[in-house]
Formats: C-alpha cells, structure tokens, sequence
C-alpha cells in the first residue's frame, strides 16, 4: 500500500514537471563531430552533447563534417541541422501574424538605411565609418568578415525547411542588415520573399519580389522565377 | 358742462418712454417699475433722475429720482422717489359763495400719486430672474363744505386712501437674442385709510393686471419688442444702436383698445452715453390730439379706467429727459472665466515643459455685445517671474471658448522640497487698457523637487549633463586617462570612455534601496555624486549624466512586466558611435548589442547597461544589462508587445 502510494506520488510530480517545463522544451537528441553551443550573451562556446536541454536564450552551433538533430517537445517535431549553421534557440518558433507585422513594421522604419535595399549589386569601394570627425578619421578599423553571417543564414534556411517561416525572414533582415556584403547575394533576399510568403504576408512578399526583379544584375532565370511569383501573388 | 383740468401727468423715464414695450428691455432703474426683475442689469450703484415738460405746464417739472445697488452676487435693489408721478383733478361744483368782495367756488379736489415705489430682484442663472416691485399709492380728495346758518362758514376736508400695490415681475432669456417677460400688476394690495364711502367714485382700480413682453435681438445693434396685457393695452417698438458713437436711437407705438384710433400714441427718443453716464431724451405724441386735451367732462369721467397714474386718458403730449449714472464697478467686463481645469501638477524637474505644454485651460466667454479679442494669462506667485499670456482669441457675443494656458515657471520651483499647494491665478482680459475682465484662483499642485511621477520620459529630466559638478567629475576621470585614450583608435573613443567612466563611478558608489521606500524619489546627479549611493533610477540617471556630458548618447529601457508590474525595472544603454559592420570588435556575440538608430539617425552600435550592478564592473553591468535586453525584448517580444520602451535621452 505504503510502495504505491509512493509511486503515485513520483508519477504525479513527473506530470507535473512535465508540465511545467515540458511547454517549450528543445532538446539537442544528437549530436555528430563539432557541436557547440553558447548561453545567451556570454562569449565562449562550449561542446553540446545529446541529451543537452537548450534553453531560448542559448545559440547553436554546428561545424564543417557535423550535424546535429533538435527533438522540439512542444511540436512533436525533430529538427535536422546541417553542417556550418548557427542558429539561436528563440527564433525556434512560430509567431503570430501581428507579432510578425510588429516586427516587420519596426524593420520598415530602419530600413532607409540599408545599403542592400537602396544599392545595386555591387561591393561598396570605401569602408564608411561613422562619428563625429567623419570629414578628418582615419580608417584605422577594418570591418569584420561575414562568416558569421553565413552560418547565421544557413540556420534560417534551416528555420524556413522547417516550417517557421516568420523567424527565417525576420533573422535574414537582420542577418543583412548586420553584413551587407550578404544582401548582394540573389538567394539570401529571395529567402526573405520566400519566407513572407510562407507566412502569408502576400503584400510584404510581393513588395519584396518587385524590388528584388527591378535589379538590373540578376539573371534570365532568376527574372523568370520572379516573373512568375508576381504573377502569382497578384492573383 | 363741468370740465376737468389736469395739471399735472407724467411718464418714469425717457428710455422706458421711448421704447413703450418695455418689460422685457428693463437692465437697470430706469423703468424698474415696467418689471422689477430687471433690477439684476444693475452692475455696481446706480442713479437715475428725470424732468419732463407736459404740454400743459409750460415749463420742466421734476419728474423723481432712483438709486439702485447690486448686492451680493445675484440680487439688487432699487428706491425712487416720484414726485412728478401726480395725477391730480379739479371737479367743479358749480356752486360758488360771495362773502364780500371774495368768491369761493366749492369744487373739488381729487389727486391720485405714486411718490414711493421700490424694487428688489434676483438673479436665478443668466437665463431667469424674478422681480418684485412695490408702489406706495395715495388717493386724496378735498371737498369744500360750506354752512350759511347760523352764518356763512365754509371749510376743506382732506379724504384720503394709502395703501400698496405689489407686482411681480419674470425676466427669462431662452435665447442670448431673445428676452420674454411677464408682470403681474397689483397682484397684492395692503390698505391704510380708505376713502369714505361718498368718495368711492373717485377710487383707482386695484385690478389685477397682466403684461407680458417680448424682445428680440435682430443683430447686437437693432431689437424689436412688443408687449400686451390683459387690460387690453399695448406696444410695439425698436431701438438701435451705434456703439461706435455710443449712440441709441428708439421709436415706438402704443395700442389700446379703449382708445381711438387704436394706435393712439407714438414716440420717438435717443440716448447717448459717456463714461458712467446715460443721457436719454424722448417725446411722446397722442395721434388724437382732442382725446387728450386735459378737459373731460364729469359724465365721462371713470376712475375705474385708471390703470396707471402715468399713462391714462389724461395723459397729454410730453416730453423727457432722463439722466442715469453709474458708481462703483463702473467698468463692464467684456469677458468672464466660467471655468479653469488643471491638467497637470508641476513636477520642479521638469518644469521648464510647462512653457510650451499647457498646464491648464479656462473657459472664456464672451458676455458682451460685440466681438472681442480675449487673452487668458497664469500666474503663481514666487515661481512665476509674470503672468504668461496666451494669444488672443477672437470671440462672437455670448461665444464661449477654452483657452489652453501655459506657464514660464523660474527655477525658483527647483527649491520646492516637499508636496504644496499654492494658489494660481487665472485671468482673462478683453478691455484694452484695463488690468482684467474677470479673475480666477485655482489649486496649483507642485511636487518636491526629487518627485518623478514614475514614467520613463520624466526621468530625462532629471539627467544633467550640464551640471557643473557632473563635468567637473566627468573632466577629472578622463583627464587622468588622457594618455591612454590617445592610442585608442578614433572610432573606439567612445565605447573606451564609457568603460573608463563607468568603472570610475562603480569604484566610488554604492547601490542602494530607495531612502525613501519610494519608487517615486529620483535624487539629481549631482546628489548621486556627493551621497555616493541611489537606486537603480538614481544610477541610470547618474550614469546617463555622465555620458551625456562627454557626448555620448543614451537611452532608457523601461520594463514594466505585464504579469508583475510591481517589478518595473528602468536600465540603460548607450550609443557606442560604430557602425554595425564593426560588430565584431564590439563582441563575436551580436546579441550582447543593439543596432538601432542614434540621435543623428545614423545606425550604430549601443550597449545595454544594468547600473544597478555598479560594484561588479562595466562589464558585468554589460552583461546583465545585454541579457536582460535578450530576454526582454527578443525572446519575450517586449518592444512589440508594448511592455518594454526605449527613450531617448538626448
């Protein structure tokens, strides 16, 4: 009597363990070659291992020759990463479309400024350096390469393959905002089209298509691909 | 035929003459007695005289004098004395004794006066007011008798009735153009002595009468009024007005039924003023000139058709000069302040807002009869240097406005340590030359000067970064790092000064609890400095001083969780100067900064700063200041959720 009372007890408080922290759970289920991962605003990384509970606040990483697989306890769902991604646990989500609205309306307001909405395909010549000597500085500081940005990217293409379309575009702008070298690249700004379309955002999509095929440097083929998701979306 | 020789009749004033409907244009003492409830036109003190000179008399007879007095806020009173209010008859006898060389002819008397009449009114709203009048009537009669046995004695005999007749009188203003009135006559009677009997003949009626009237403001220069009564008695009249030249002109027509033609009167009257005084003239013409030669013979004689001692049968041609004058608050006020509402309580640091925001606003209306340009102004005395005015506004008669104030406060605020309250006065002033139209006092609450109303944009107020002691610290710590900021690369200057002040400050400073136990206590920079200790809001406002005195911009970040609201926390974080594409000489970690704009709209790098952290160095107030940003706004969507803000403070 007294050993399954015991026993209910235990099973009651998994339940609600469960419960209690089973809502928004990621777990890192495998994990194959160089997998790291880093706590929120802290600089180091550190080796993941499977079985590691990932909490919103962490980033992943994934390095050449390795994988690894998210198990998402609130979708039921497993996630696949690919070699050279970075990915931050938060954007593993679906958000609703006012959130995502909200969002894109505050990106709207800084998005004057971005070099690769206004420019042509082309790297710029000078390094433009901000303060407030502009017409005396000296370049004394070289700005950092993009490989950051690229793992960033990989990971949206991962968030957009797996269904969280809102996230994928809102951490693309952001990843181009923060290396414009990037935007120049056809594919990263499709992806955001892309992903605004997925999350059915027809207007934003179909504004972000009509600029992208009013650039003079894409080719035939990627003209025809835009052509087409117009043609659609103006249906 | 016997005949009756009037000698001497009367009307009260030239205006009240003129006009004839009068009992809805009564504004003072000139006509009380056509509705007492006019009586509240009075402003201040009032006098009113009048003579006139009857076709008769050959001459100008003093016809009596008013005073009026305004008492209180919505009442007034009025007096006056009518000597001229005398309607007097001989009756012939047509017996005449001859003692000698002396013929005395046995007519008699009969006089009939109203000398005092009075009248109080009060003033319910601007739309009704209720009179009551009084008049004091005497009835005498003087009959010669006469004995011839045993010998010739004749003798006088003095008959006579007083009593007093009261009216009742409603002024009601539905519409600022349109006045209606009624007044009941001789609602009440209280009797003295009575006329004997035999006299009886020679009584006035004590009828009850009713007038009602009716005035009608075509435009603010020209009225039309008509008025009628129970007694089959009325008229029509109009009056204009040419302010310009303080000017009136006024014409009328009387009606009775009982008289042929039925318009049997006309008049016509002016009026000028000037300064407190009102000079009126008017003339008064009977159309059938026989009907009212002053003779009537004794068969046709009828007391009883004796409504009135001044206008009757035997009222003759006349005319009237009138002359009033005003004392005490002479001025007539062309605006009035109906209310005042305070938006706000002065906080002293941030007081200077108050020139540009309203603090209040009044509302204003025009009381007069002309378009004016009104003017509110404010003024709290010791924290106001003058009164600040606001822009003239233009106002139609009987307009009503609100009018926005404001209110340049010295710094003399600043030294308000504690919650008071002192008076502030609101004024309004349409008149050019004259101090104001109308007054107002108002509560005025102002807060200590370390008060901070708990909102994220107030707290700006209290960074100083001109404070002479926050350059002073400021000046020093950056001074002794002057060798080694040289060899910092220009576009790291900023980011290398934020860390060298705030690890300055953390060594010198000690984070404590609200003294207090309030969330509404904000010390000043400069106390932060000489306490060395504050709260997180002291130390966010301390530490965004600092760098704002060295150029550096800043930025609150208010929380305020929707769950717990209670745990509303305000952190900071600053505006490194670079460009996002130096990201990384910031941090490989993107998410320990924010990209946003700064102050010159350019996209830079900032770094969130947790103050209350002090002890533990810049970076770890970077660190927790960077994942409570993380946490607040990226993962928990605050920004957009609406529950974390970020103001700048610059």
């Amino acid at each position: 009597m007294k050993g399954i009372r015991s026993m209910i007890v235990f099973l009651m408080l998994m339940l609600t363990a469960a419960i209690a922290f089973g809502g928004e759970q990621i777990t890192l289920q495998k994990a194959q070659g160089d997998v790291s991962v880093r706590a929120g605003v802290t600089e180091t990384w550190m080796k993941a291992g499977a079985g590691d509970l990932l909490k919103p606040d962490a980033t992943l990483k994934t390095g050449k020759h390795s994988s690894a697989v998210l198990l998402l306890h609130f979708a039921n769902k497993k996630i696949s990463l690919p070699p050279e991604v970075m990915l931050d646990i938060s954007d593993i989500r679906e958000l609703t479309q006012e959130e995502l609205m909200l969002k894109l309306t505050m990106e709207k307001v800084r998005a004057s400024s971005y070099e690769w909405k206004n420019k042509e395909l082309n790297m710029p010549n000078t390094t433009i350096v901000h303060g407030p000597d502009i017409s005396k500085r000296s370049d004394t500081l070289s700005a950092g390469g993009s490989e950051v940005g690229v793992l960033q990217l990989n990971g949206t293409r991962v968030l957009y393959e797996n269904g969280f379309y809102s996230t994928s575009a809102l951490k693309t702008i952001e990843v181009l905002r923060r290396y414009p070298s990037l935007g120049l690249k056809f594919e990263n700004r499709l992806l955001i089209a892309q992903a605004l379309e997925k999350s059915n955002l027809k207007s934003e999509a179909l504004n972000d298509y009509v600029a992208l095929s009013m650039s003079q440097s894409i080719t035939k083929e990627q003209r025809e691909l835009l052509q087409a998701k117009i043609a659609q979306l103006k249906k | 035929m016997a005949r009756y020789d009037t000698y001497t009749q009367s009307l009260s004033n030239a205006r009240s003459m003129a006009l004839a409907a009068f009992g809805a244009s009564v504004k003072d003492t000139r006509g009380f007695d056509s509705n007492p409830a006019g009586l509240v036109g009075i402003r201040d003190w009032e006098f009113t005289t009048s003579t006139y000179s009857a076709a008769s008399s050959g001459g100008f007879v003093f016809q009596g004098l008013a005073f009026g007095k305004r008492f209180l806020e919505n009442e007034a009173v009025a007096l006056q004395y009518s000597p001229g209010s005398l309607l007097e008859f001989v009756v012939p006898s047509g017996l005449t004794i001859t003692t000698g060389d002396s013929v005395i002819s046995l007519d008699q008397k009969v006089s009939y006066s109203e000398v005092f009449s009075f009248g109080f009114a009060h003033k319910f709203s601007d739309q009704l007011s209720v009179g009551l009048g009084g008049r004091v009537r005497t009835e005498k009669v003087t009959d010669t008798q006469y004995r011839i046995i045993p010998r010739v004695e004749i003798d006088t005999k003095d008959y006579s009735f007083t009593g007093v007749l009261a009216d009742l009188g409603i002024m009601w203003r539905p519409l600022s153009y349109l006045s209606l009135s009624a007044t009941g006559r001789n609602l009440l009677s209280f009797t003295g002595s009575e006329l004997p009997s035999d006299f009886k003949y020679f009584s006035l009626p004590e009828k009850r009468i009713a007038e009602f009237a009716a005035r009608y403001e075509l435009n603010p220069q020209c009225s039309i009024a008509g008025m009628s009564s129970t007694k089959g008695y009325g008229a029509l009249g109009y009056e204009l007005l040419i302010p310009a030249w303080s000017f009136g002109f006024r014409n009328s027509l009387y009606f009775n039924k009982a008289e042929s033609p039925f318009a049997y009167a006309f008049s016509v009257g002016a009026g000028w003023r000037y300064e407190f005084l009102e000079l009126d003239v008017s003339y008064l013409r009977f159309i059938n000139q026989d009907s009212h030669s002053g003779s009537f013979t004794v068969r046709s004689f009828d007391a009883s058709k004796l409504n009135s001692i001044d206008l009757n049968p035997f009222t003759r041609d006349r005319l009237v000069l009138s002359l009033k004058a005003i004392f005490g608050n002479v001025r007539e006020s062309l605006a009035r302040i109906e209310g005042v509402e305070m938006l706000s309580a002065v906080y002293p640091s941030s007081y200077e807002l108050f020139a540009f925001r309203p603090i209040g606003r009044v509302k204003v209306r025009n009381v007069s009869d002309k378009p004016i340009q009104a003017k509110a102004s404010f003024y709290i005395e010791k924290y106001m240097d003058a009164p600040t005015e606001t822009p003239s506004v233009y106002m139609l008669p009987g307009e009503e406005k609100e009018v926005p104030f404001n209110a340049v406060l010295n710094d003399q605020v600043k030294s308000v340590n504690k919650l008071t309250i002192r008076e502030g006065n609101v004024y309004v002033s349409a008149t050019p030359a004259e101090e104001y139209d109308d007054r107002f006092q108002i509560k005025v609450l102002i807060h200590g000067r370390n008060d901070w109303d708990g909102e994220v944009n107030s707290l700006r107020h209290f960074v100083t970064p001109d404070d002479p002691d926050v350059l002073r610290y400021t000046r020093d710590i950056l001074l002794q790092y002057r060798d080694s900021l040289a060899a910092v690369p220009r576009e790291l200057e900023q980011l290398v000064k934020a860390r060298l002040l705030f690890n300055a400050f953390a060594g010198k400073l000690v984070y404590v609890g609200d003294p207090k136990q309030s969330s509404d206590y904000v010390q000043y920079p400069t106390e932060t400095l000489t306490m060395r200790s504050g709260d997180c809001d002291d130390m966010t406002a301390c530490f965004a001083s600092l760098l704002s005195s060295v150029g550096i911009s800043t930025a609150f970040i208010d929380v305020v969780p929707p769950q717990s609201p209670e745990k509303s926390h305000i952190y900071m974080m600053f505006d490194s100067g670079l460009d996002p594409k130096f990201g990384n000489r910031v941090s490989e970690n993107p998410k320990r900064y924010v990209v946003r704009k700064n102050p010159k709209g350019q996209e830079t790098i900032w770094l969130p700063i947790e103050t209350t952290v002090i002890t533990k160095g810049f970076d770890a107030a970077w660190s927790t200041g960077a994942q409570e940003y993380l946490e607040d706004v990226e993962i928990n969507l605050g920004l957009i959720k609406g529950w974390v803000k970020v103001v700048d403070v610059n």
